[in-house]
């Protein structure tokens, strides 16, 4: 068997995990598209009732988010690139540091979630309900919704790399530390795309 | 390379050999019997509801007596199992999981273990959504397409407990909807990646077996249409379980809203479940009339053409629904010019029977069938695609006529085309040609009992998920009564012709007799190799110098090339 | 069965009900010309193509321009017949959904489960005010007068539900959180049946109303008696 394992080496250019990733991405990408694509038409349909709750959401903590993930996409890309040159403690370095990032964003996250919730803006907002605001009790489903599917893979994302870490430390499998990067990148994109439309657009 | 990993010889038990294997060939064949386990199950709602409706109130043998919230539980889990839980596992799964590999000349898929994960996830969503019949408040009764605000609350759980509500049978429907999208995507991501990175050398584009375009424009067509669903159904669940109101315009959500979301989906499906059927029918009648397929790059433009537009038809499904009449305009334009690709690619099939020379075989028989019950199908298709005509048929018995004579056609004829041709390759034995015949025969008549009259039923204003018809007298005088009932004895006999089926495989099975390797003079790559294949499929490296149809090329002495046939 | 042939939709009663009939014949006629042509083309073969032990079949892959010619004919004759059926029904679809004209007689309809809730104007003749007549019982009729444009405004309660009368050849859904107006206009007095069309929990089965068109002289008697018996108003 062992030599026949030889024939199946594929001729194209594309190694075969980073295309399944190009392709997981797209999907991902799809997913969110389609959660965008709802929130801006049910934003259409209300706009002031929307932007009047949009006010609400912490702009400073949005923004801190941002700057806490395009800097974790900075040191997974310095991972990838000391993943190429075969440094692993350079590696294990990067992406304890994309890590944590993670972890400060998910803090960020959590102080906010409680923020809001201390002020009544809840997955439901009984209390917009009961005023007879429940347009408006919308947005907050969908700012949960959205920011929290968004959570979730920070967390994959921050479990994989961990994974990753934890063979690149021993030189294992150094080609995954480009793969979740991608995925990282993904992660960030899509917060690119959430933090103008929940936090800026009041 | 990491793929080859798994091809390490050792001796394999059971359980990895037939249960957690990792063979492309064995998952697929997993996703077979598991579809066709679901399939008995929906056809067994399918009879009971059927019953019900020929002999309302009566007593239904090997059932009981039938009350209308059963009814609807029926109805709804009939076409969401039959969607989502026969046609995509036996389809796009199945025969994806079967052939793409094979065809292709590989050794297995690029991902076998994802492959495994995909099918063990699948199965625990068949698990969920049958075990939706058994929670306390019953299966979901509102209709497959899921419409809130009755599936998110208003009538099944009105301010619902947390747990309760978790454990209602529209959530479990949606979570199981949720599980089973999430395998076929993951499925979806192994088709791709395998079908353009592990083809044999010499296998470019326009010499793969057209079954394997089909099956990866369905996978991309499925992945593009299904994730807004998959957000639209994350929705769903937090409108049952956490109170939100999403689609429920009393807590300041739409209710169209989620329409929109599942019929972006729901239209694509449609073609995703017919191209795997396409490409088996090309296949079969390419083998059995000795000729070249007729038209191949325009077929697979043609397709891709049919993929793209898919995405812009779904409102057609919406035409009363109280979308802008405007907007309705534009989705019938669009409805209507889809015809036309596959018109083409229909009348490219049969250009493909013309100056053939033609075996009836069995799967022939079915392949044919396919093509003349689609036909039926799609040119109905036209009155629902004018928008006008819809405000009459739509949910009438029309559409329910309209989307069996597409939908069982693909499923049924399809796979059973498909089953009946590649049998030998992959279970090494011969299916017994009579009684294929037979069952054949029988479920074209019966197929064609059960379903062309309720077409007068639909024109003459009977609506649909009617647990009791009799109470709308002006409507239900005869004939109708009498085709109602013609209707339901065809569906019975539709059901019992499927024993010939099992019963043609317990034969079969039992026989000691081997299959040769190439039974059909075919010349794809998955009939140079030995039947049943070897895990890793071919014992020796494969190139490939011929197209996938080289039959009866006058350039050559032979009646046929294989694919890797050395120059 | 002839005569079943003939009758193949209820009785149309409304003022556009002949042109959707015709629309459905007209796509008939042309989906049957499509369907016979496909035939041939798909039984011809079949017929005369039979395998016999050594014959060849033809070789020709399609690709050249003449033999796909034929599919690009038979692909443009598909898009012209198309074209011909968006033309054709086009003005009915403008006219039904479009075309609202003023109305002779307004009512609201309310989907509920499981009856149709019928609201009249009361005795100012105006909807939505505080005199309204609302009916809100099993099996009830909706009277409407007959050769008058009558204003539908659609609606629901709790979850969808869809408008259906046959005979109207009207069907519209009707959505919570929305009011969708539609018109008819009934030549033939009688009663009809008023479905629900669109699956709205377990006793959508009983949702059954009807339409009951009546002269002008004994609708205005039904709505005074209505508005004697002094129907609360539970809007």
């Amino acid at each position: 068997m062992s030599q026949n394992q030889t024939m199946y080496v594929s001729e194209r250019s594309v190694p075969q995990g980073r295309l399944a990733l190009w392709v997981l991405i797209a999907g991902e990408l799809a997913i969110f598209g389609g959660l965008i694509a709802v929130y801006l038409m049910s934003r259409l349909r209300y706009p002031e009732e929307w932007s009047a709750q949009a006010a609400h959401t912490s702009t400073f903590f949005g923004a801190l988010n941002t700057i806490v993930l395009l800097f974790s996409s900075y040191a997974i890309v310095r991972a990838h690139t000391a993943a190429v040159h075969k440094q692993l403690n350079k590696i294990t370095l990067w992406m304890s540091v994309t890590i944590g990032c993670g972890f400060l964003f998910l803090i960020n996250k959590s102080i906010e979630y409680t923020n809001e919730i201390h002020h009544g803006f809840t997955m439901s907002s009984p209390k917009l309900q009961d005023a007879g605001n429940a347009v408006g009790s919308v947005f907050w489903s969908y700012y949960y919704t959205m920011t929290g599917l968004h959570g979730l893979h920070v967390i994959i994302g921050m479990i994989s790399i961990f994974i990753v870490m934890m063979g690149a430390r021993k030189g294992k499998n150094l080609h995954r530390v480009e793969l979740v990067g991608l995925y990282w990148h993904m992660v960030d994109l899509i917060w690119i795309f959430l933090f103008p439309l929940l936090y800026i657009a009041k | 390379m990491e793929h080859a990993l798994h091809t390490h010889e050792h001796p394999q038990s059971f359980w990895s050999k037939y249960i957690f294997s990792t063979d492309h060939k064995t998952i697929g064949l997993q996703y077979i019997i598991m579809g066709l386990i679901m399939a008995s199950v929906g056809g067994f709602l399918a009879y009971v509801f059927r019953m019900n409706l020929a002999f309302p109130g009566e007593y239904i043998p090997f059932f009981g007596n039938l009350n209308p919230q059963e009814y609807n539980t029926l109805v709804t889990n009939h076409g969401m199992i039959m969607v989502l839980w026969v046609a995509m596992p036996i389809l796009l799964s199945g025969l994806g999981n079967l052939l793409i590999p094979i065809m292709i000349g590989a050794d297995d898929m690029a991902f076998p273990t994802l492959n495994m994960l995909s099918f063990w996830v699948f199965f625990i969503s068949s698990i969920v959504i049958l075990s939706s019949f058994f929670v306390p408040s019953g299966g979901f009764a509102g209709g497959w397409t899921l419409y809130p605000p009755l599936s998110a609350g208003a009538y099944h759980n009105t301010r619902p407990e947390f747990w309760s509500a978790f454990f209602s049978g529209a959530s479990l429907m949606i979570i199981a909807v949720a599980l089973e999208i999430i395998a076929m995507l993951m499925g979806g991501i192994n088709f791709l990646v395998t079908a353009i990175n592990k083809r044999a050398p010499g296998l470019s584009a326009f010499k793969l077996p057209i079954i394997v375009w089909f099956l990866c424009i369905a996978s991309l067509d499925f992945m593009f249409s299904v994730a807004p669903l998959v957000a639209g159904a994350i929705m769903l669940l937090f409108d049952n379980i956490l109170g939100t109101g999403f689609y429920d315009p009393a807590r300041g959500g739409d209710p169209i809203l989620f329409q929109h979301l599942f019929w972006f989906f729901g239209h694509p499906e449609v073609y995703v479940i017919l191209m795997p059927a396409l490409g088996v029918v090309a296949e079969i009648i390419t083998v059995f009339s000795r000729k070249t397929l007729f038209a191949y790059k325009f077929i697979v433009n043609a397709t891709v053409l049919a993929a793209i537009l898919s995405v812009v038809v779904w409102a057609h499904h919406q035409f009363v629904a109280g979308i802008d009449p405007r907007m309705a305009t534009f989705f019938s334009i669009g409805t209507i010019i889809i015809s036309i690709p596959f018109a083409g690619i229909f009348l490219s099939y049969m250009a493909t029977l013309w100056g053939g020379s033609i075996r009836f075989t069995t799967p022939m028989l079915w392949a044919l069938g396919f093509i003349g019950l689609f036909l039926i199908g799609g040119l109905t298709g036209l009155f629902l695609g004018s928008n006008t005509f819809d405000i009459y048929a739509h949910d009438t018995y029309f559409i329910i006529a309209h989307f069996h004579y597409t939908l069982f056609p693909i499923v049924f004829f399809g796979f059973f085309a498909s089953f009946y041709y590649w049998f030998p390759k992959f279970l090494g034995k011969n299916l017994n040609e009579t009684l294929g015949k037979l069952h054949f025969a029988l479920t074209f008549i019966f197929f064609n009992g059960t379903f062309f009259l309720l077409f007068f039923n639909g024109l003459a204003g009977q609506h649909r998920r009617i647990y009791n018809y009799s109470l709308f007298s002006n409507v239900m005088q005869e004939p109708y009564r009498t085709f109602e009932k013609i209707a339901t004895i065809s569906a019975v006999c539709l059901i019992l012709s499927q024993f010939i089926f099992l019963i043609n495989l317990i034969i079969t099975l039992r026989k000691k007799e081997k299959a040769v390797d190439n039974p059909w003079n075919a010349a794809t790559l998955e009939w140079q190799t030995s039947s049943p294949p070897p895990h890793g499929n071919f014992p020796e490296p494969i190139s490939v110098n011929y197209g996938p149809y080289e039959y009866s090329n006058p350039q050559f002495t032979t009646d046929f090339v294989p694919q890797n046939q050395k120059i | 069965m002839m005569k079943y042939l003939i009758s193949i939709f209820p009785k149309g009663i409304s003022t556009y009900s002949e042109e959707m009939d015709n629309l459905f014949w007209f796509i008939t006629i042309l989906v049957s010309i499509a369907f016979v042509i496909s035939l041939y083309i798909l039984l011809r073969p079949l017929v005369l193509n039979h395998y016999k032990k050594v014959s060849k079949a033809a070789y020709f892959t399609g690709e050249d321009k003449k033999h796909f010619r034929w599919i690009v004919i038979a692909m443009a004759l598909l898009a012209a017949s198309d074209f011909a059926i968006l033309l054709v029904e086009h003005p009915t679809w403008a006219k039904i959904e479009q075309e609202i004209p003023n109305p002779d007689f307004h009512v609201a309809v309310i989907g509920r489960q499981w009856n149709w809730i019928f609201q009249y104007p009361g005795e100012d003749g105006k909807l939505y005010t505080a005199d309204d007549v609302v009916v809100d019982e099993q099996n009830s009729e909706l009277h409407v007068p007959v050769n008058k444009n009558v204003v539908v405004d659609l609606k629901a309660k709790d979850v969808v539900h869809s408008f259906f009368i046959p005979e109207l050849r009207l069907k519209q859904d009707n959505v919570p959180g929305r009011t969708i107006k539609r018109w008819f206009n009934a030549t033939v007095e009688g009663k009809y049946d008023l479905a629900c069309a669109e699956i709205c929990g377990v006793l959508h089965t009983n949702m059954r109303n009807f339409l009951v068109v009546e002269s002008q002289e004994k609708n205005d008697l039904y709505l005074k008696n209505l508005y004697e018996k002094k129907v609360t108003n539970k809007q």
